[in-house]
């Protein structure tokens, strides 16, 4: 289980960054990924910087294969980003989908 | 005069169709689509649950508006699919939007009409001078059992309501509820998938307490079918709220619009409310809009609303919205679902 | 005056038999027996290892090992993802030059089958940031990053990452203590499956178990004595950011720039000096930056030049690379990986590397990264 308080200090800091549009600058897809990852396999993860010049990464969520691509603009979604233990608190993260 | 004051939806990217679905319990597609009258519904993705559609569809209603977060006082979170049985995703939902410390919030639970009890709750808390502003969402990742009718029905979707008493784009003029115990539709506490009573919940439960909850507002408010120039009803598959719509006196004109059952499924709280959508991307203002959400358990909640001049500003588009949208198949549609 | 006078390596592979302890009991006998050393004469001892913690439950290793070498002197863990053993290595260096006449014991090990790919894979991207983490972004990803960033930025494609796996494969052919001992072609490499786009199962080392020892001393008199030593010149430590994206460039890893130069500078020889080098090819896009970040090849050029294998064993280059197979072939216990680097260098050097002997060599250069660059070790050594 993850510890329930750093989903907490986590999440005060995933409200500052949703909502937000920016550019991929390097993809990569993950077809063998951790325990926690499982289920969502294979994925692609993203490297986007935001337009006021922050980095940030993230699964690419809802897009076609055309859209992994240096350059293509994004826009930051709140999803789950692990799969909690049963009895465990619900991680809720940020995920990119393509404008 | 306590109303709506702007409004959000979020509807996930993907569909599958009814025939999809058919085809692999061997039933006749066109036999399913004829008595239900779905041709496709909406599948949320697997990293998506109440909580995330709430939050895309609370985030486009607060877009519209430019208020002070603080006056929002009442944030209530209704659903079928709560992320927890206890904790509320209320203040969740709220914390992300911005929306903190001093207000009051909870979730609610009434099968499909969890939202609409909320916001009859939200209008007094506003009257009485509590909050200025109330956000009410509807929002579920709807589940049915495989091989079972709500498999072709149950559907994923959101919509976001801010109540207030100023610049309002629907005032609301008056509401009526009717409740009663009636075991039509029912999920037990750790059990994944609900269960229903078949045909009984169409005549002693949905129609009844509809017409109920609609009979019960018309006679208060002196209201008639024919002052109203839409119609929208909680829709479970394609046939009900046609049914109920004729059996009450509204003309099929008065309906058509808000039938988004066909194209998107039931989002269960999310279900009615969606159908309010593709009416307000056309309404005018003095149009008087319908509407009448039911909850199996059972109950109905039904409104007067009446556009104002303000709707022409915060209007927003719908159907080229929900039209982009991706097919997927069965076993993908289990994988999102969290079924397989 | 510091010099390495034996080292040791267990096989680096499956060994079910075998637990982490068994293989540090195996690694530290080992190289007594090679330098005749009794446990006695150890004064220190500098231990490098990534997850023992995290998969084992097994912290307090260095009062282990007092258990096992008998006795009771110093001993220190170092832990830096990868580059755990190099920074050992380092360690080790410092004691030595700052108290005389001392003989340390330096050992990495790894032990990673026990357990499932998954919580491997969890394991290692510890070595990775919170948000690294959290958005999924394995070990192989991150690499991924920077392979996708390179091929698009130089105009490469897969092809030419897969020539490093080729390369090292042949080499873990000619060495006994290698993982893999098959050799493999370009096309073997492309046909293998994804593990994170443009990366493939055969472009990324493998999971082994395994440890490796080797003995430093600054006694004069040891050094005299011993059939086999060479002196360390320069081994540097450089740091620096965890996070990916926080990097300056996202086409070079800078702690191997910086610990490059400052250890030519220290060491006071040139780039065309090394004959042999062990470079870290966790994955074969890294064995291509860090051709060029440690100065023998041009930004931007490694790409092309691997393709002439220039640096393949019996090819006739002024430098070989990675003759043990690299991590890819030799296989990449983590925490061992930084001594056996070492250790490799050491026999090319005094001529113990049997068939897959370098000839005239007199400097050799190891490298070791941890993490996707958070830590870079570069070591010369010379004969």
């Amino acid at each position: 289980m993850i510890s329930p308080i750093k989903i907490w200090r986590r999440q005060k800091e995933i409200r500052k960054i949703l909502g937000k549009k920016g550019k991929i600058l390097v993809w990569t897809k993950i077809f063998t990924p951790g325990t926690d990852f499982k289920k969502y396999a294979p994925y692609p993860v993203v490297m986007v910087e935001l337009e006021n010049k922050e980095k940030i990464y993230g699964q690419l969520v809802d897009y076609e294969k055309e859209d992994l691509k240096t350059g293509r603009e994004v826009v930051s979604v709140l999803r789950k980003v692990r799969e909690p233990s049963i009895d465990g608190v619900i991680a809720y993260g940020v995920k990119f989908k393509p404008l | 005069m306590v109303g709506i004051v702007s409004y959000g939806f979020y509807v996930p990217k993907y569909r599958i169709k009814t025939e999809e679905i058919a085809n692999v319990w061997g039933k006749n597609s066109d036999d399913v689509k004829k008595s239900l009258l779905i041709e496709e519904k909406a599948v949320a993705g697997i990293d998506e649950d109440s909580l995330t559609m709430a939050f895309e569809s609370a985030s486009s209603a607060l877009s519209s508006v430019n208020i002070d977060k603080s006056k929002i006082k009442v944030v209530l979170f209704g659903s079928e699919t709560h992320p927890y049985a206890v904790n509320p995703a209320s203040t969740i939902l709220a914390e992300f939007l911005g929306i903190e410390k001093n207000y009051l919030a909870y979730d609610t639970e009434f099968a499909c009409k969890a939202a609409t009890g909320a916001m009859i709750s939200a209008q007094g808390l506003i009257k009485s001078g509590y909050s200025d502003y109330a956000l009410i969402t509807g929002s579920d990742k709807g589940m049915g059992k495989t091989h079972d009718v709500l498999e072709y029905t149950a559907a994923s979707g959101s919509v976001s309501l801010l109540l207030g008493k100023n610049d309002l784009i629907l005032e609301l003029l008056d509401f009526e509820s009717f409740s009663s115990d009636t075991p039509d539709f029912w999920r037990r506490e750790g059990i994944r998938y609900p269960s229903h009573g078949g045909r009984f919940t169409g005549k002693p439960s949905y129609f009844y307490h509809i017409e109920g909850s609609a009979k019960s507002l018309f006679k208060k408010t002196g209201l008639k079918p024919a002052d109203f120039k839409y119609s929208i009803f909680h829709m479970p598959n394609g046939k009900f709220p046609i049914q109920v719509a004729k059996s009450l006196g509204f003309s099929p004109d008065q309906i058509k619009d808000s039938l988004t059952v066909n194209y998107l499924g039931n989002s269960y709280t999310a279900s009615a409310l969606m159908g309010l959508m593709p009416v307000l991307e056309k309404a005018k203002t003095g149009d008087l809009i319908f509407l009448c959400s039911y909850g199996s358990g059972a109950g109905s909640d039904s409104f007067a609303l009446r556009v104002t001049k303000n709707l022409q500003k915060r209007r927003k588009e719908f159907t080229k919205i929900v039209n982009d949208k991706k097919y997927i198949n069965y076993p993908t549609y289990l994988k999102y679902m969290e079924m397989i | 005056m510091i010099n390495l006078i034996g080292y040791y390596t267990t096989q680096f592979g499956e060994l079910w038999d075998k637990s982490l302890f068994d293989l540090v009991e195996e690694a530290i006998n080992g190289v007594l027996k090679q330098t005749q050393l009794s446990n006695k004469q150890i004064d220190a001892v500098f231990f490098g290892n990534m997850l023992a913690g995290v998969l084992g439950n097994n912290l307090h290793s260095t009062s282990r090992i007092s258990e096992i070498l008998k006795v009771n002197i110093p001993i220190f863990r170092t832990e830096a993802a990868c580059a755990s053993g190099g920074a050992a290595f380092n360690l080790a260096k410092s004691y030595l030059e700052a108290n005389s006449n001392k003989n340390v014991l330096v050992i990495g090990a790894e032990k990673m089958t026990d357990y499932s790919p998954e919580e491997t894979i969890t394991g290692l991207s510890a070595a990775a940031s919170g948000e690294e983490q959290e958005a999924g972004l394995t070990f192989p990803g991150l690499y991924a990053m920077m392979a996708n960033f390179y091929l698009e930025k130089y105009h490469y494609t897969e092809e030419n990452l897969a020539y490093v796996s080729v390369k090292n494969h042949f080499h873990g052919s000619l060495n006994e203590k290698a993982h893999f001992r098959k050799k493999i072609s370009v096309e073997d490499v492309l046909k293998s499956a994804y593990v994170a786009h443009p990366l493939k199962v055969l472009d990324s080392s493998p999971i082994s178990d395994g440890a490796a020892a080797v003995i430093l001393t600054n006694n004069r008199d040891l050094i005299n004595k011993q059939k086999k030593s060479v002196s360390v010149l320069a081994s540097e430590v450089v740091t620096d950011t965890i996070s990916l994206k926080e990097r300056k460039n996202l086409d070079e890893i800078l702690a191997t720039k910086n610990a490059s130069n400052i250890a030519f500078e220290k060491a006071k020889i040139r780039r065309r000096d090394i004959s042999v080098a062990e470079v870290h090819d966790c994955f074969s896009i890294a064995e291509i930056l860090a051709m060029e970040d440690l100065g023998f090849w041009k930004k931007g050029e490694a790409g092309e030049k691997i393709k002439e294998l220039s640096t393949k064993f019996g090819n006739g280059g002024s430098l070989i690379v990675n003759t043990s197979g690299g991590l890819k072939a030799a296989g990449h216990p983590v925490g061992a990986t930084g001594i056996k680097q070492i250790g490799e260098v050491f026999l090319q050097l005094t001529g113990q590397a049997e068939n897959r002997q370098v000839k005239n060599v007199k400097y050799g250069l190891a490298h070791n990264v941890g993490g996707s660059g958070g830590t870079a070790v570069v070591t010369i050594l010379a004969i």
